[in-house]
Formats: structure tokens, C-alpha cells, sequence
């Protein structure tokens, strides 16, 4: 097995989809196969795996699981959720824990998945040869900059206890005003509250994520919706979903994590590439000419930040 | 107010306007007459001709009022004794003021007493034989007139049998809404059910899904192939010129390069798969109607070990969702007649029940089963967290649930208890804390079911 090579590991303990994907993807990349989650965990270790596609439930270990033990033992390499379940626990989950690229559901439509995987394969190998060159050194982020958008306050006192002395932390009470803030300053993390009384943050989310993949986004949400969910990570590259009630704790350590990921962006750009989306569907409809303007500065930013 | 009214008015019209002045139809003062009462001073012998009178005839006794209040009665039994039919009764008492032989502990009423608080006074108080009437006041104590006894008791009957048919009412009421509430559980069980079951399809959809596509590619691919080696063959036969033919056997080589041949091979064994996941799909929808031929009350004779097969089937999302093992300890079983939808049901009721109670990553759940004599006994056993000893009585009422509001009705167990009661069987349940819970169903193996099932408010 040339260390070259392009490999993907599927995952599932249903030998038929095996068998099925294996046919999928023939003549494409290094196909590998296995029915049992522990053996994935060897199989990562012991070679180069550029995208490993699992499914949720499995007798040993969760999907969720499996992949956050590869993210753990090859952080380069790809990894994708392909379940018949989604239930909200494991939505949340494979971004919490798994950080996934994409969450795929069964029945899949072929083209779809292909897709998908071609993506996973290109940012790995892109990442891997990189890496083969020079690792990246982590800065320890100070100083950057945090847009809260809640509209009762309570997420951005709770923030701003936390980082005062470390970052700056603005507070927005619209999507308007949100807007504003990005497209004048350079935010790194956005805190957000999906359910806002009329905006579609949701939607901001998204469209943010394919002008800036830099900028990471927390949403957090009372979780109703799993295919809103779902739609957020392929669509979105939520960095995190935090349940409400918020938890101070939960909210801490995802607020550290998103920092010390910014920095590692910052010091290594190909790792942006992780937080390519997928087109959305529906384009943000009616927008105001004073909002389009804020999304065409937020772009041009973005453009002259990966420029330099 | 209204004695105001009463004092005013004749007796007929009194009555007929105290019933709708008063607005408690069930009070005294809907049954109370206006009577001229009589003066504590009249003599003996005047209150005697007032007995007489056309207006008094109805009475058995006249009130007697002083300052407005009354003060006494006067019976005419006990004028008839004391004086009438006494040797020189009335040359005795003739004279005398009617308050030396007056009754002055009268049955006195005021006008709201209820009827069944009044009935009750009365039964009380009342003298034997009964020879008074009863002497209704107002809120402040003052005469408003009078009542028979016997029409307290005839209200009270009437008032009796309103409760009675009021209580028929609703308990038809209650029934009707228990038999709803019976109705939404099985839907709600059945909902959990097929949302379960859509998830543990997807995965066979989604490999036959695929084979599917990938299938109907791979004959494009063949049949292409067909076409070029038939252009071949065809330009050999009609003899056309070499270099056509020479171009048409170069398609063919390319196209034979194009189509992997290992992959057509690899397609017949992605066949198998899809028809395997096709019986697969069909197994689990053909469970899915087994359960949801609820209605059916039918009695067959079935395997028990089927039942349990397939209630486990329908409950797999949830087993395989906690990551519950299954250990099975089958006896050898003859068959029993039952209504394999009601066991069904109570199986899948207990079973799903057996997971839910377990919290830990080692869960297990042992289905037991065996015949003693003219029964058969099912254990579901789980190692789960228990019930609590106090929970543990009141486990089969209905209503009674320890999940959150919206995650249980609280009926599942009970409802499980009527079909095995309907059954002539029996269930019990033992558990202890942080150990397991064990429910024992014993049905008997011939059905002797009450006649109400079949038609049974369960259905």
C-alpha cells in the first residue's frame, strides 16, 4: 500500500452496504471495508486514510464515537456520518465530537454521496501533502474579535465574563445589526441564537460560511429540528450547536476550542478548505439593497484577508 | 326578598313564584305555601275553627307566629286529643290562649335548606305518627310560610333519581373518553413504531437502492456492448468493405475496455444482496401489519415464540438503540390460542418497557418461556434500573406513569393488564432496585375469553 495512494474506509456493520459502496466507488480511490468499528480504529492508525464514511449505529461503537477516536488518532483525515438514523442526539454529537464534513442519510442518492466524497478526498490529500512538508505551530489566539447575536443578552453577558481579558466581544440584537459587524470588521467567532423572533439566522449562517470559511459559528438552539440541523453542518459548517437552556461550561469549552481552531487556520490556511459547504438550495430571498451591501463587503473582505 | 313575596301573595301563586324566585330549585322554599299563621294568644277553640276552614283542610298542623317569628305549632291530631275528645276538653282549654298547648319545638326550615339537608332535619326530628307540617323562615328568621313533609320526600325522590341518571351519563362519558384514551396510546405506540421501523428499512433501502441504480447503469453498458459486437457481426455478414469493418471491430475493442467485466460479476452477487434486502424490507412491513390488525380480536392459535419474534423485530430500532442484548430461553411450547395481535401488543409493550428501564451499556433482556399444565408462562426480564416498591403497586392503574408529561400516557401496562385479564390469564411483575425488573404473563393454553372481547371496548 503506497502511502500515496488515495484510500477511503467505509464503515457499517451491514455487510450489503459494504458491498453496495464498494461497487459505488470502484476504480475511483483505495477502496477499504470493514463491518466492525474497532478495526476502523486500527486501520486508521496503521495507514494513511483519507476519508473514512461510517454509519451511526453500530454494535461496538457509535459512528459519533468512531470518529471522534480517527479525529483524535489522523486529524487530516475526512470524516462523514452515512446513517438511516437522525435523531437529534447523534446530529449534535457528530459535530460536537465527530467534527463531520458532511452527514449523509440512507437511502442516499449515488450522486450525491460521490460528490461528497470527491470533496473529502481532494481536502485531504491537499491537507496531507501539506503537512508532509511542514506542520503547522499553534499560536495561542488573544485579541480576536467575537460577534454574539442573541436577543436577550444572556449569551453575550455570559461570553464576555468568560473572554474579557483575552478577546473582544461584540453583541448584535438583529441580523441587521449583525451584518453590520462583519462586513466592517473581521470576526472570528460568531455565537448565535437560531431562534430569533423573525430573522432567518440560520440562513446567515450558511450564506457567512460560504463567503468567509474562516469565520466559525456556534449556533445555539432549543434542537427541534433534525433536518434543520443536518442542512446547518452540510450547508453551514457549524463549528458547534449548544442546547438550550445554555450551559456555561459547555459553552466555555466551545468557545477555547473555536480560538485555538482559528489560530490553527490562521497558521495553516489549507485547513479552511475543511469548511467548504454545499450550495444551498434556496438563496436567501428579498434581501434589503443595505443588506446585500453588507454580504458584497463581507465577501470582499474575505477575498483580501486569503489574498495576503 | 323573596319572603317579602311570599307573605303578599296567595298560597298557589307563592309556591309557583318561590320555585323561580329561588334559584336552587332544590331548596324548601320551592316546596313552601304561604298559610295565615295564628296568633299566640288565640283561643283554643278559635284555632279548632280554623282547622275548619276550606283553606286549612290540606294541613296537618298550623304554624304559630309572634312578632313575625314563629313560635310554636298546633297540630290538629293533637287539638283532637288534648281537647275535642277529652271529657270537658273544651270546657277546659276552650278558653285558654293557644300558646299553653302549643308544640314549641316546631320542625322550622329556613327557605334555602336544601332538600337533602331538610330530609335529613326531618328525619330527625319528626315526631311519630306524623303529625305536623314544617314551618319555613326567611334568612332573618321571619314566617314565610309553610310545607308538607311528604313533599320534601317526594323531591328528594325525584332529586334521586336525576343523580342517578346524571351519574349514568357520565359514566357512559367516562367510558367513551377511556376508550379514546385506549385508541390514542395504541396510536401513539404504533407511531413510535413506524418511526422505528422507517429508520431500520433505510438501511436495506439503502443498499437495494443503489444496486438498483448501479444495475440499470451496467445494462446500459451491456447492451452497448451487444450493440457493437452486432455491428460486427453484421458487417461480416453483408460482406461490407474492410475498412469498415475494420472500424467497427476497433469500437468493439474500445467499448470491451470500457466495460469492467469483474464489475458485471461482482453485479450478480449485488443482485442477491437486493433481493435479500427486499424480503428484508417486506418481513419488517409484514410485522408491521401483524400489529396493526389491532382491531382484530380473533382467536388463533399461534406459537408464542413467533410472537416474540416479532414483537422484537418491531421493537429492534430501540433495542438496537440502547444496545440491548437479547437472551432467549424458549421451552418447548405448544401452541395457545390467543388474539395474536392483543399478545402482540402486551410483548412489544413489555419488551419496549424492558429497554427504556435500562440505563447502562451492558443491557439485557431475557425472554423466558414454558408450559406448566394448562398454561404457558412468558418472563421479560431486564437488568435495568427497577421500579421503586411504592411505584411497584400501582404499576397496572391506569394513568399512572413515571415518565416525563408527553413521553407516557400512563395506559400501556394498564392496557396490557385487560387483554391478559380478557384472556383468562394473569401478569404480575417483580422488581428490585438497580437490578432488573421480571413480568411474568401466564395465558392459558386453551381460550375460554368472556364473551366481551369480542366486540370489547379494547378494539
Amino acid at each position: 500500500m503506497s502511502p500515496n495512494k488515495i484510500s477511503v474506509l467505509f464503515v457499517d456493520d451491514e455487510e450489503r452496504i459494504l458491498r453496495s459502496l464498494r461497487m459505488l466507488f470502484r476504480g475511483r480511490y483505495e477502496i477499504l471495508v470493514t463491518t466492525s468499528a474497532r478495526e476502523a480504529i486500527e486501520i486508521v492508525r496503521g495507514q494513511q486514510v483519507h476519508v473514512v464514511v461510517s454509519d451511526q449505529r453500530m454494535p461496538e461503537l457509535t459512528g459519533v464515537e468512531l470518529l471522534r477516536e480517527v479525529r483524535e488518532a489522523s486529524p487530516s483525515t475526512m470524516r462523514l456520518l452515512l446513517t438511516g438514523y437522525s435523531d437529534l442526539q447523534a446530529i449534535v454529537a457528530s459535530v460536537n465530537d465527530g467534527e463531520i464534513f458532511r452527514f449523509l442519510e440512507k437511502p442516499w442518492q449515488a450522486p450525491y454521496v460521490l460528490d461528497a466524497v470527491d470533496q473529502a478526498v481532494k481536502i485531504a490529500s491537499a491537507e496531507f501533502s501539506a503537512k508532509a512538508t511542514k506542520a503547522p505551530s499553534i499560536v495561542p489566539a488573544s485579541g480576536l474579535k467575537l460577534l454574539v447575536l442573541d436577543e436577550d443578552g444572556d449569551t453575550v453577558c455570559m461570553t464576555r465574563e468568560m473572554v474579557a481579558e483575552k478577546h473582544e466581544v461584540r453583541h448584535a440584537d438583529s441580523v441587521e445589526s449583525a451584518l453590520a459587524v462583519l462586513s466592517q470588521q473581521n470576526v472570528a467567532i460568531v455565537i448565535a441564537e437560531l431562534k430569533h423572533h423573525r430573522d432567518d439566522v440560520a440562513g446567515v449562517l450558511k450564506t457567512l460560511k460560504r463567503y468567509n470559511p474562516a469565520t466559525l459559528a456556534i449556533a445555539v438552539s432549543d434542537l427541534g429540528d433534525s433536518r434543520g440541523l443536518i442542512q446547518l453542518i452540510n450547508q453551514g459548517q457549524v463549528y458547534r450547536f449548544l442546547p438550550k437552556p445554555l450551559s456555561r461550561e459547555l459553552l466555555r469549552r466551545s468557545v477555547q476550542a473555536a480560538c485555538d481552531h482559528y489560530a490553527r487556520t490562521r497558521a495553516a490556511p489549507i485547513l479552511l478548505r475543511r469548511h467548504v459547504v454545499e450550495e444551498a438550495k434556496f438563496e436567501p430571498v428579498s434581501l434589503s439593497a443595505k443588506l446585500l451591501d453588507y454580504w458584497r463587503r463581507i465577501r470582499e473582505n474575505s477575498r483580501l484577508r486569503q489574498d495576503m | 326578598m323573596s319572603t317579602q313575596l311570599l307573605r303578599s301573595l296567595p298560597a298557589e301563586a307563592a309556591s309557583a313564584t318561590a320555585s323561580s324566585a329561588f334559584t336552587a330549585s332544590d331548596s324548601v322554599g320551592a316546596l313552601a305555601q304561604w298559610v295565615d299563621p295564628i296568633a299566640s294568644t288565640m283561643p283554643v277553640l278559635a284555632v279548632g275553627e280554623r282547622f275548619l276552614d276550606a283553606g286549612s283542610a290540606a294541613w296537618l298542623s298550623l304554624p304559630v307566629v309572634e312578632a313575625g317569628r314563629p313560635v310554636g305549632s298546633v297540630s290538629r291530631y293533637e287539638l283532637m286529643q288534648r281537647v275535642y275528645i277529652k271529657p270537658f276538653g273544651r270546657e277546659l282549654h276552650g278558653r285558654r290562649a293557644v300558646s299553653l298547648l302549643m308544640h314549641t319545638a316546631p320542625l322550622v326550615l329556613a327557605a334555602e335548606t336544601t332538600i337533602e339537608i331538610a330530609s335529613r332535619y326531618i328525619g330527625t326530628r319528626i315526631r311519630q305518627p306524623i303529625m305536623e307540617d314544617f314551618i319555613v323562615v326567611d334568612a332573618d328568621g321571619i314566617y314565610a310560610g309553610a310545607g308538607k313533609v311528604l313533599d320534601v320526600l317526594a323531591a328528594m325522590e325525584r332529586q334521586v333519581a336525576q343523580h342517578s341518571s346524571d351519574l349514568g351519563l357520565a359514566y357512559n362519558k367516562l367510558k367513551s373518553s377511556q376508550s379514546q384514551l385506549i385508541q390514542s396510546e395504541k396510536m401513539a405506540s404504533l407511531g413510535q413504531m413506524v418511526a422505528g421501523l422507517a429508520h431500520e428499512i433505510n438501511t436495506p433501502l439503502g443498499y437495494v437502492r443503489n444496486n438498483v441504480e448501479m444495475t440499470h447503469a451496467a445494462l446500459g453498458d451491456v447492451r452497448a456492448l451487444i450493440q457493437s459486437y452486432q455491428d460486427v457481426v453484421d458487417a461480416v455478414l453483408s460482406g461490407s468493405d474492410p475498412a469498415e469493418f475494420e472500424r467497427r471491430a476497433v469500437a468493439l475493442e474500445l467499448r470491451r475496455a470500457s466495460v469492467d467485466a469483474a464489475a458485471l460479476d461482482d453485479l450478480r452477487g449485488l443482485l442477491d444482496d437486493t433481493v435479500f434486502g427486499v424480503g428484508q424490507i417486506a418481513d419488517l412491513v409484514g410485522n408491521l401489519k401483524d400489529f396493526s390488525r389491532l382491531d382484530q380480536a380473533r382467536m388463533e392459535s399461534v406459537d408464542v415464540h413467533k410472537l416474540i419474534e416479532s414483537a422484537l423485530k418491531i421493537g429492534g430500532n430501540l433495542l438496537r438503540k440502547n444496545n440491548v442484548s437479547i437472551a432467549r430461553q424458549f421451552g418447548d411450547v405448544p401452541p395457545i390460542e390467543c388474539s395474536p395481535a392483543q399478545i402482540n401488543q402486551v410483548l412489544l409493550n413489555l419488551i419496549t418497557n424492558a429497554a427504556q428501564a435500562i440505563e447502562h451499556a451492558q443491557g439485557r433482556i431475557t425472554l423466558r418461556t414454558h408450559a406448566v399444565g394448562r398454561y404457558v408462562l412468558i418472563a421479560v426480564e431486564d437488568n435495568g434500573k427497577g421500579i421503586a416498591a411504592d411505584h411497584l403497586e400501582r404499576i397496572f392503574d391506569p394513568f399512572f406513569t413515571t415518565k416525563a408529561i408527553g413521553q407516557g400516557t400512563g395506559l400501556g401496562l394498564s392496557i396490557c393488564y385487560q387483554i391478559v385479564e380478557q384472556h383468562h390469564g394473569r401478569i404480575r411483575v417483580t422488581s428490585t432496585a438497580d437490578t432488573g425488573t421480571r413480568f411474568l404473563v401466564v395465558l392459558p393454553l386453551r381460550a375460554e375469553v368472556k364473551a366481551e372481547v369480542k366486540g370489547d371496548s379494547l378494539t
